[in-house]
């Protein structure tokens, strides 16, 4: 067997099955709508021509190649199709829980396209989310961008193979009660965590003048050096230390998120976008100076002691501070009406449509690293796309068509109602989760806590 | 748990050590116990054939000696030595093949953490990576399980480890004799699967895949150093774990990595990291897999599916007066349960050589299995033959089994009717020239207590073979409207005396009773599933409790309890 080259195998970071996916691309012309790029304003009674997936063409008048579908979207509002930044929905496993780094695990590997949740999405006109690793550990492992192409059943096929790597990282009390107190390991308090940071680059640093050292000398006569353990942990972690993976953190008070850019500068990462980031407010300024930005809820807190100073002005302020910001869901609830949640910023900020609207659109696009080619309506970019019958900014808007590279895979009047791609042969009735609601960042960790559960929960 | 378990197993369950009504013992010098046998020489004359799956059966003998097939054909001479099996009304099939089986595995006892443990860090015995474990040292030939896969067919296995991630080496083995070892090769595939490690590391599915290629990845590495280590001086010595060292064969390619995947998710989990890494790959486990076929067919891979169907419960209990909602969803079900009885059918069109495996499954529920994915559309030349040839091809033992031919071992199971026809029953099964008598069952057509009718109310006395004798109780069933409901008595598992359970799941349908009940015993409960035939006022049947299988169960109705009113 050819031996791998596990620097170039690690960089790589695919398997094989990612690489050789092909996925559908359509031709579609959407005639006389109101079209809000969110780049360059809002152009009335406009067109937009789709060819293979890419959009050709906006303007008015345009004709229809043969073999394209026209629809008319008289009265109607086209719009990029929304991103969430920050999503579990489409994930067989969301926390590999049991280390504080676990840099190494890819949800690429658990992705299962057959998730209701995710034509759920289709129908609150989310075109594409990123798929989280959970946020019980310091370094969780490697997301998943998603294109909600529904109906496939491969994972390959709904994962955006051309944007680049982003991981999970994760401070304050969901780590340090998972490490800390579950396990009795570092890290314990907000001290511990900083110092898991530290010491994992650290240790990346070592790791990777190890491997160019036995590089170095391997074809060198005599060598007599062997080759260093395989750490894809390490690995990863070099990665982003070279800049090729985008953290986002699971974040929610000030000191901490001030701690990580403190990390990130004197390691020398630049590509750090926070999450929830409650408290962000407090540091925008900074956020907006040294980092990607913050993905934020529009007002969502209280549900534990970290998450209890916060307020609905958080995008508001952290936008007009410069820094970039998308509203996320985090749940697959939300996820079906962000362009509710990011309303909000207007009556809870008076930001402005167009800047309400990018926090869903361009905004996370830039934050995954995809605003090349996604998050606005412009040509050359795919054709990811909504009709919204009624401004969507509006509390009566309504979601009536979603389109993915050109392909429409929600129709409000035409689709099925039973969407299930799987059902289950011996079951009647499929199991309904009531807490699916929750927070799915702490998904998979429960068995952590079962000493706890044991003494309330017990038969005996 | 493990003390529960033991306990459990002395007090009332225990393995069951029958089943087979004779074995001959063929080296026995002096026989004081008179069942020596005479020979070992049989010439089974005049039967039906089917020598390979897809020949038609042709009516010939088959001559075996000391354990070989000598002959088969129309004019064979026989030794005078050979004893004569007459069996003109018999077919005989090549022995049936389990590509993997855990019967008569029994887990081992899960090591001890040491005082520094640390769970996100475990040593790999403990985190369930143990590729130096082999099923031979789990492995029990006189377990009832095997017994009960002997009877239904099954001659040749390939056991499996049980445990984590990375269980261990299968072997392969003939269900015979138990005083042999029966081992026909070991280390013929490492077990692997994508079940966590219950609260340390790897504990999900995705912690098992990285952790997998980083298994893998270090053996490579490993190897390679030991390389330098060997042709040079003043290389440092290379660390040997158990973990790598047992790798090694399979990081070399000589031995396929046995991936257990359920559904298709699973299945292009595995492929993508065999892809990924480059070992051999045997897929094994599917159940739900029609999405894949192509996948299956392009990777390479070899396959054995899951020799089971869904349970039709949810099927059965749709009603017919029910709104139109409800009748789509109704519709979507009963879709999806034609859907995975058909699957085989579709892997055969697909023209993937499939096996199959039995892990989880019960030797009785084998049989009923295969004739529906027959009935679904899988050609019967198939079902054949992923039970005798595939089988062999896939555990690369085609020289010696899969086929009734001279020169091949003489395993040979002998029905009283084509295989797949609802009555055909297994009269012989001949394992390694050994051969194993079943009790033939006349088929009873609706009786019970002599007036045609079969009842199951009433008072039912019951008595299970255990290791410790028979045990037994008193079933109560009693009829209200079209339901039943009941009470069942037994000895009392955590001490002297009985106990009793309510029964649950009380179904009579045809002459077959069946029902569960619930054992508390030492803060655990267990379920125990009751299923036979009713037939003059017997029951006869089996009980089953998960994990430690089956034991038979006869029952006697009291009629002079059961007032007719």
């Amino acid at each position: 067997m050819k031996k791998l080259n596990y620097f170039l195998a690690a960089l790589l970071g695919l398997s094989l099955q990612v690489a050789e996916a092909q996925t559908p691309k359509g031709s579609v012309l959407i005639k006389n709508a109101t079209v809000i790029t969110v780049t360059n304003g809002n152009l009335e009674n406009s067109d937009v021509l789709v060819q293979d997936g890419i959009i050709k063409q906006i303007g008015q008048n345009l004709n229809a190649p043969s073999g394209v579908q026209t629809i008319d979207a008289t009265g109607k509002y086209l719009m990029p199709g929304i991103i969430d930044a920050h999503s579990h929905v489409g994930l067989d496993v969301v926390n590999e829980a049991t280390s504080p780094i676990v840099a190494e695990v890819r949800m690429k590997d658990v992705v299962n396209p057959y998730e209701v949740g995710l034509y759920r999405a289709l129908a609150g006109g989310v075109t594409i989310s990123h798929a989280m690793h959970g946020s019980a550990n310091v370094v969780g492992g490697q997301n998943a961008t998603l294109k909600h192409r529904w109906g496939s059943s491969d994972p390959a096929d709904i994962i955006m193979q051309d944007a680049p790597r982003t991981i999970k990282f994760a401070l304050g009390e969901n780590p340090t009660r998972v490490h800390g107190r579950g396990n009795g390991i570092q890290p314990r308090s907000r001290m511990g965590v900083e110092a898991i940071l530290r010491n994992g680059f650290n240790e990346a640093l070592q790791y990777k003048k190890a491997w160019e050292t036995y590089n170095a000398a391997k074809s060198q006569k005599g060598n007599t050096m062997v080759a260093p353990e395989y750490d894809e942990r390490l690995q990863t972690l070099v990665d982003i230390l070279d800049g090729k993976i985008i953290i986002h953190c699971h974040s929610y008070r000030a000191d901490e998120i001030y701690m990580l850019i403190n990390v990130a500068k004197d390691f020398g990462i630049s590509k750090l976008v926070f999450q929830h980031t409650n408290e962000g407010f407090k540091v925008a300024p900074e956020i907006a100076q040294y980092t990607m930005g913050a993905s934020v809820f529009a007002d969502w807190w209280a549900y534990k002691f970290e998450v209890y100073y916060s307020t609905a002005f958080n995008a508001a302020i952290l936008q007009r501070n410069g820094a970039i910001t998308s509203i996320n869901s985090d749940s697959a609830e939300l996820i079906r009406h962000l362009y509710h949640e990011a309303a909000k910023t207007q009556r809870y900020g008076g930001l402005t449509d167009e800047e309400a609207l990018a926090m869903i659109t361009i905004n996370p696009a830039k934050q995954l690293g995809i605003d090349d080619k996604v998050g606005s309506l412009e040509v050359g970019k795919q054709a990811d796309m909504v009709i919204f019958e009624g401004h969507p900014l509006s509390s009566y808007a309504v979601p009536q068509m979603t389109f993915v590279d050109g392909i429409k895979y929600f129709d409000i009047k035409t689709d099925k109602d039973d969407q299930r791609q799987r059902v289950s042969p011996t079951e009647m009735v499929e199991e309904v989760m009531l807490t699916e609601e929750n927070h799915r960042c702490m998904q998979d960790t429960e068995f952590l806590f079962e000493t706890a559960n044991a003494l309330f929960h017990t038969n005996h | 748990m493990n003390m529960k378990k033991t306990f459990l197993k002395a007090s009332v369950l225990g393995l069951l050590i029958t089943g087979l009504i004779s074995v001959q013992s063929l080296f026995a010098q002096s026989d004081p116990t008179g069942k020596k046998p005479v020979t070992s020489t049989y010439a089974i004359t005049n039967a039906t054939v089917f020598t390979v799956p897809g020949s038609p059966g042709t009516k010939a003998t088959v001559l075996i000696k000391d354990g070989v097939i000598t002959g088969v054909g129309s004019k064979i001479s026989l030794p005078k030595e050979a004893k004569i099996i007459s069996a003109d009304s018999l077919y005989i099939y090549p022995g049936f093949i389990d590509g993997a089986s855990q019967a008569g595995i029994t887990k081992p006892e899960d090591p001890k953490r040491p005082e520094n443990f640390v769970s996100s860090n475990p040593p790999d015995e403990i985190a369930g990576i143990t590729p130096w474990r082999s099923a031979d040292d789990q492995y029990s030939g006189s377990s009832s399980q095997v017994n009960d896969f002997r009877k239904a067919g099954f001659t040749i296995a390939q056991i499996v480890p049980e445990g984590g991630m990375i269980a261990g080496k299968a072997s392969i083995v003939v269900l015979g004799d138990e005083k042999s070892t029966n081992i026909l090769k070991n280390n013929t595939a490492l077990a692997a699967n994508f079940r966590g490690a219950r609260g340390m590391y790897p504990a999900t599915a995705v912690g098992v895949m990285a952790k997998f290629r980083d298994v893998y990845k270090n053996t490579e590495l490993t190897q390679q150093r030991s390389v330098q280590f060997t042709s040079n001086t003043g290389v440092v010595r290379p660390e040997l774990t158990p973990t790598y060292s047992a790798m090694a064969d399979v990081v070399n390619g000589q031995v396929p990595v046995l991936f257990t995947a359920e559904n298709d998710l699973e299945v292009r989990r595995a492929i993508s990291l065999q892809k990924e890494l480059g070992f051999k790959l045997i897929l094994t486990g599917l159940e739900e897999y029609d999405a894949v076929l192509d996948l299956i067919k392009s990777s390479g891979a070899k396959v054995l599916i899951q020799l089971a169907i869904p349970n039709d419960k949810a099927i059965k209990a749709q009603k017919e007066d029910v709104d139109e909602a409800t009748k789509a969803q109704y519709a979507r079900v009963k879709e999806a349960y034609d859907q995975a009885l058909a699957q085989a059918g579709k892997l055969e069109k697909a023209g993937i050589p499939f096996a199959f495996t039995t892990v989880g499954e019960k030797a009785g529920e084998i049989l009923p299995a295969l004739r529906k994915m027959v009935e679904a559309g899988l050609s019967e030349n198939a079902a054949l033959a992923a039970l005798t040839s595939n089988p062999a091809s896939i555990l690369g033992i085609s020289k010696i089994a899969g086929t009734i031919e001279s020169g091949k071992i003489a395993n040979m199971v002998l029905t009283t009717g084509p295989l797949f026809s609802e009555d055909a029953q297994i009269k012989h099964v001949i394992v390694d020239g050994l051969i194993y008598d079943y009790e033939i069952k006349e088929k009873k057509k609706g009786n019970g207590n002599g007036n045609g009718e079969v009842k199951a109310e009433g008072t039912w006395e019951y008595v299970s073979e255990t290791p410790a004798g028979s045990s037994g109780g008193t079933i109560t069933i009693n009829k209200s409207g079209s339901s039943y409901n009941g009470t069942i008595t037994y000895d009392n598992p955590g001490g002297s005396g009985s106990a009793s359970s309510p029964l649950k799941d009380i179904s009579l349908s045809g002459n077959n009773l069946s029902f569960s009940f619930d054992v508390a015993a030492g803060g655990m409960s267990l379920n125990v599933k009751v299923s036979g035939e009713i037939a003059n006022g017997t029951l006869e049947g089996s009980m089953s409790i998960a994990e430690y299988g089956s034991f038979t169960l006869t029952a006697t109705q009291s009629p002079t309890f059961t007032a007719n009113k």
